[in-house]
């Protein structure tokens, strides 16, 4: 079985005004693992993502990424230590083309941030076309970010995210919005960023069927707690998970 | 060979090349200027570096990392009061200073402004948008009061008087060729900046301040690092404001020199790197001469301001890449390759 805990989380606490959002929470992530969370509305995803992420500051807890502590860092940190995101709704830098986009973040990933003399159009600009290449964005690095199609802006928010070759790769809800062939098309690519790269991925999905075909393991949230976890045959047979989220679907 | 070179090949010549040839149409008029009879110009064009360089700077801010400051004559006051105390300190009995004393006082005036910039930026770099302008507008304005106030140290009201440059600096024509190879060595180095992937890191800032944090950037401190430039080399406009003037009072400190900056950096263009310089021409020598004809020049220049804002979003550089793409006629698919937003 897998080697190294990759990411581990140890009674995470967050809490907003009376809301328990987060409770008590024990995860971890085996390295080149492919897990998802799933969970109803108001679970608590997003804010577990926001919690390892370093949008958010938990209230108590431990998160320990690649064996080192980093409940406390900020966000820019954590990214830099190679867990990066990409999010819900597409968000982009819109003025800049698709090439500048990932570009950009290329070189801040490998901190050259504060390079005020280099020329900017001559530095990781492989690394983005690579990047941009992958995410089948080839034809689009001219483009300008926010005259991309809504399906492509997708691709970019995940090709921002594969900037700086992370080790673990947070997705939220990766296929929202897209049309049956698109969310084909994106589930094959982290697919195959998985099993090519050995990229670990934790992806949120309402999509059953791109749960149970693309996740080894799954994880239900409700309320902010853990209610199950699993491979998908096991969570899928769980009662307690059909009673409170596939129940609803149907 | 990617996409993005290969376009700059076949369009090499229009690919940011408006910068290019305003900078050398400019350049050109700004070196003969003073070979025209007339010393009234060479005023006038010296006025028009000064500021033009002042406006770059608040740029960096503006048009590069998408936060107005309307405090930004703090600093070009505060390089202007440094090179005046340090002139001051240097000269003899009589007025008279060396040349090294005097560049010496010039200089001083980007480290103290820096530094300045670096204690009130680290507060205004918390916040964004009408709070980040609000605040930089209150730092400038307390500076405002101390140097008013304080007239032990800065003659208050009165300013300082008798910034004479040396000998060979003293001609009209001599300090203006002076000031023109500092600014023109000033812009060289900005230039180099905002092509830097730091310049790409405050243009993500501008676009998504939230997205750049989760690519690794450090908002704050790339801010910082930012505000500290720009307010270094607002001073170094200041500090060669002042002999320039042969005076400094605290109006230059003022709420209404921040927003000279400001008009001149909409005017011309804020996503250009001449757009303040464009801006800065414009302004200064409406100003100059309009002001022969009327003495309404407030209400003009307001006017001017209205149409600007009006028919000219995006300044003038911005009227004029349109322009030349308009009558350029069809756009290909890799003419995407020049985007509207470049600067």
């Amino acid at each position: 079985m897998p080697g190294n805990k990759i990411l581990e989380v140890i009674g995470l606490n967050k809490r907003f005004g009376g809301q328990q959002v987060t409770k008590d929470l024990n995860f971890h992530l085996y390295e080149g693992d492919q897990a998802a969370i799933i969970g109803p509305n108001g679970a608590g995803k997003t804010t577990f993502f926001n919690l390892l992420t370093g949008y958010y500051r938990a209230d108590s807890g431990s998160v320990l990424f690649d064996g080192r502590e980093i409940a406390h860092l900020p966000s820019y940190l954590i990214a830099r230590a190679g867990m990066t995101r990409a999010f819900q709704v597409s968000n982009i830098f819109p003025k800049l083309t698709a090439l500048e986009n990932v570009r950009s973040a290329v070189q801040a990933q490998m901190g050259r941030a504060f390079d005020l003399f280099s020329r900017a159009d001559r530095i990781g600009v492989a690394e983005a076309e690579e990047i941009l290449c992958l995410c089948r964005l080839e034809e689009e690095q001219c483009t300008i970010a926010g005259e991309l199609s809504q399906g492509d802006k997708k691709k970019l928010e995940l090709a921002l995210a594969l900037a700086g070759k992370p080790k673990l790769l947070l997705l939220d809800e990766p296929t929202a919005g897209m049309s049956p062939e698109e969310t084909r098309e994106t589930m094959a690519l982290i697919d195959h960023l998985n099993q090519a790269f050995r990229l670990t991925v934790l992806f949120t999905e309402h999509d059953m069927g791109v749960v149970f075909n693309h996740a080894r393991r799954v994880t239900l949230l409700h309320r902010g707690e853990k209610i199950v976890e699993g491979s998908p045959q096991e969570v899928r047979r769980n009662e307690t998970v059909q009673r409170i989220y596939l129940g609803e679907q149907q | 060979m990617s996409l993005d070179t290969e376009a700059k090949g076949r369009y090499g010549w229009l690919y940011g090349s408006l910068d290019l040839s305003v900078i050398c149409g400019l350049g050109l008029i700004l070196v003969l200027l003073p070979l025209f009879p007339g010393e009234f110009q060479v005023v006038v064009g010296a006025e028009v570096l000064i500021m033009g360089l002042f406006a770059t700077s608040g740029n960096l801010l503006y048009g590069y990392m998408g936060e107005i400051s309307f405090g930004h004559s703090a600093f070009f006051g505060l390089g202007a009061y440094t090179t005046a105390l340090f002139m001051r300190a240097f000269q003899g009995p009589t007025g008279e200073i060396g040349y090294l004393p005097f560049l010496i006082s010039i200089f001083m005036a980007i480290p103290v402004s820096a530094l300045g910039a670096l204690i009130i930026g680290f507060f205004c770099v918390r916040l964004t948008g009408i709070y980040f302008a609000m605040l930089s507008l209150a730092f400038a304005e307390l500076l405002y009061y101390i140097v008013f106030s304080w007239y032990s140290f800065t003659k208050g009201d009165d300013g300082i008087q008798g910034l004479l440059p040396p000998p060979w600096l003293q001609g009209t024509t001599h300090y203006y060729y002076f000031a023109l190879l500092v600014i023109a060595g000033t812009l060289v180095f900005l230039w180099r900046i905002t092509n830097s992937p730091f310049s790409y890191v405050l243009r993500m800032l501008r676009e998504n301040k939230n997205r750049a944090a989760f690519v690794g950037v450090n908002v704050r401190t790339s801010m910082l690092v930012n505000f500290v430039i720009a307010g270094a080399f607002a001073g170094l406009a200041g500090g060669l404001w002042g002999p320039f003037q042969r005076s400094v009072s605290p109006v230059l400190l003022g709420s209404l020199q921040s927003a000279t900056a400001v008009f001149m950096i909409l005017m011309g263009g804020p996503r250009f790197f001449v757009g303040p310089l464009v801006g800065s021409t414009i302004y200064t020598v409406l100003n100059a001469y309009l002001t022969r004809f009327t003495v309404y020049w407030p209400l003009t220049i307001g006017s001017i301001i209205l149409i600007f804002v009006f028919f000219l979003p995006g300044g003038i550089l911005s009227a004029v890449q349109r322009w030349i793409r308009a009558s350029l006629g069809h756009r290909s698919k890799s003419s995407a390759c020049m985007p509207v937003e470049r600067k």
